[in-house]
């Protein structure tokens, strides 16, 4: 499946407003936000359509995965947007994961756990809020209900001691050299979940993370909470091949237009996150041309001043238009 | 003291909404420090044995209750058994460090409450370490999820 789709959930109690670009989308944050009471809503529906008093409005059918039997429910359902809540003990195993990416259904899931096997983004990662607005005429008191984004942290322009990057492979390379040039320490932590014990291991500098926000949501969690001892500062493009896109080295308006509105071209059932779809993309458009891309070695043309300025300007635009990704 | 273990372990009730409707007695609701973590957590008022006025859904049963303040009155009820305490938001954390003070509870954690910066006395079952800060929390539980 692919797309980005608004959902309204309601009853003449409370309804609740939401947008899912991805395959993965997780709820999580304070208890008595109204998570159960959306995914029972859409159980509800599910169960009994209007005759429930629930009404739910989005272009997809919304369904929820209850019981034990979920392996063959999954397989039966196709092209939905299907909807998990808390206490269900699967969702952290590998086979939950693995149906998820053999799935075409995009999935909302109530959880605090953190899912490793699950390739979610930190934009993905989200909160219920009450938005209600007192109306003087109003009939009845619906409560109005929104997700937010609780990993929305603005980038800050600052000089870090030392730069921390995911990647050991081509965004390494390339972050390492930017950094070079800065007098700045660049480590590799050789994968998202070494980022925490890195970060642990450094001394009282500022520390700048540099991960793939599109799949960096599980990690999010541990590594924000080092907060509470460290100087820690966030660098989170959606994927390092993103960035390159986004830097214009690469010509065509074809390219321009997914990156305005990726959601309408990454199959989910293909494409298990954008971080993948982004690396197949760039190596398709660079396939044969002196910017040729690999994500184990990088070509050293992206090391050229020009083209090493065009990157550094995508992120400069990043950060001074104050986002993460 | 608050005793935690992180991350996957055995013998963890885990779906605690499930475990709560299934064992609730209706004597609990009368408890005042059960009155208060519903006020507290969820904003409710307890009317009666089976009856709670919820500011956001009106007049609910107890099953309607929020997931976490659910799993803080059977910590709060049954401290010998462990319970999976994910379903609770950091804003349950205050009352698992208030209701340790009298009597040990132990719960589960599949990721990091944020229990604020108060002094804490929180005892991490994987290794056995004390802790009395978020900050040495997080050092210690990184390793366990």
């Amino acid at each position: 499946m692919k797309g980005s789709y608004r959902i309204v959930v309601q009853n003449n109690i409370v309804q609740f407003k939401l947008q899912v670009n991805r395959n993965i989308t997780i709820i999580r944050g304070d208890s008595a936000t109204g998570k159960s009471t959306l995914v029972d809503m859409v159980r509800q529906y599910s169960l009994n359509g209007q005759d429930s008093g629930v009404n739910i409005s989005c272009e997809k059918e919304c369904t929820v995965l209850v019981g034990v039997r979920w392996q063959s429910e999954i397989a039966s359902i196709k092209n939905s947007i299907v909807f998990l809540d808390e206490g269900l003990e699967f969702i952290s195993e590998p086979a939950f994961a693995a149906a998820v990416q053999a799935s075409d259904n995009y999935f909302v899931i109530a959880t605090r756990e953190t899912l490793f096997h699950l390739p979610y983004s930190v934009k993905e990662v989200y909160g219920l809020r009450n938005v209600t607005r007192k109306k003087k005429y109003q009939v009845f008191n619906r409560i109005y209900s929104e997700f937010y984004p609780l990993y929305d942290e603005k980038m800050v322009r600052i000089k870090p001691d030392v730069v921390v990057v995911e990647d050991s492979n081509s965004g390494y390379q390339f972050f390492s050299a930017l950094c070079e040039k800065e007098g700045i320490r660049c480590v590799s932590a050789k994968g998202n979940s070494n980022i925490y014990k890195v970060i642990r291991e450094c001394g009282d500098e500022t520390i700048m993370v540099v991960a793939d926000g599109a799949v960096f949501g599980p990690e999010m969690e541990r590594v924000l909470a080092f907060r509470k001892a460290k100087k820690v500062v966030y660098f989170l493009p959606e994927s390092f091949e993103w960035l390159i896109l986004r830097s214009g080295l690469i010509d065509g308006a074809k390219v321009q237009e997914i990156l305005e509105h990726p959601y309408d071209f990454i199959e989910s059932e293909k494409y298990f996150s954008w971080e993948r779809f982004f690396t197949a993309l760039l190596i398709q458009e660079t396939k044969g041309t002196y910017l040729q891309y690999s994500k184990s070695r990088l070509n050293e043309n992206y090391l050229n001043p020009k083209e090493k300025r065009s990157i550094g300007e995508a992120i400069r635009q990043l950060v001074e238009n104050g986002q993460t990704s | 003291m608050l005793r935690i273990i992180f991350g996957k372990s055995r013998d963890i009730i885990y779906n605690t909404s499930m475990y709560f409707s299934n064992v609730f007695q209706k004597e609990w609701l009368d408890d005042p420090y059960v009155r208060k973590m519903i006020k507290g957590v969820d904003g409710s008022e307890v009317l009666g044995d089976y009856l709670i006025k919820s500011k956001a859904l009106g007049l609910i049963a107890p099953a309607q209750l929020s997931g976490g303040v659910k799993t803080l009155i059977l910590t709060y009820f049954l401290p010998e058994k462990i319970f999976n305490a994910s379903t609770c938001g950091d804003n349950c954390a205050r009352w698992f460090l208030d209701m340790s003070k009298k009597q040990d509870r132990t719960i589960n954690l599949r990721h990091i409450m944020d229990f604020g910066d108060r002094k804490m006395d929180i005892q991490i079952l994987n290794n056995g370490a004390v802790v009395h800060s978020m900050s040495e929390l997080v050092d210690v539980a990184a390793d366990y999820l």
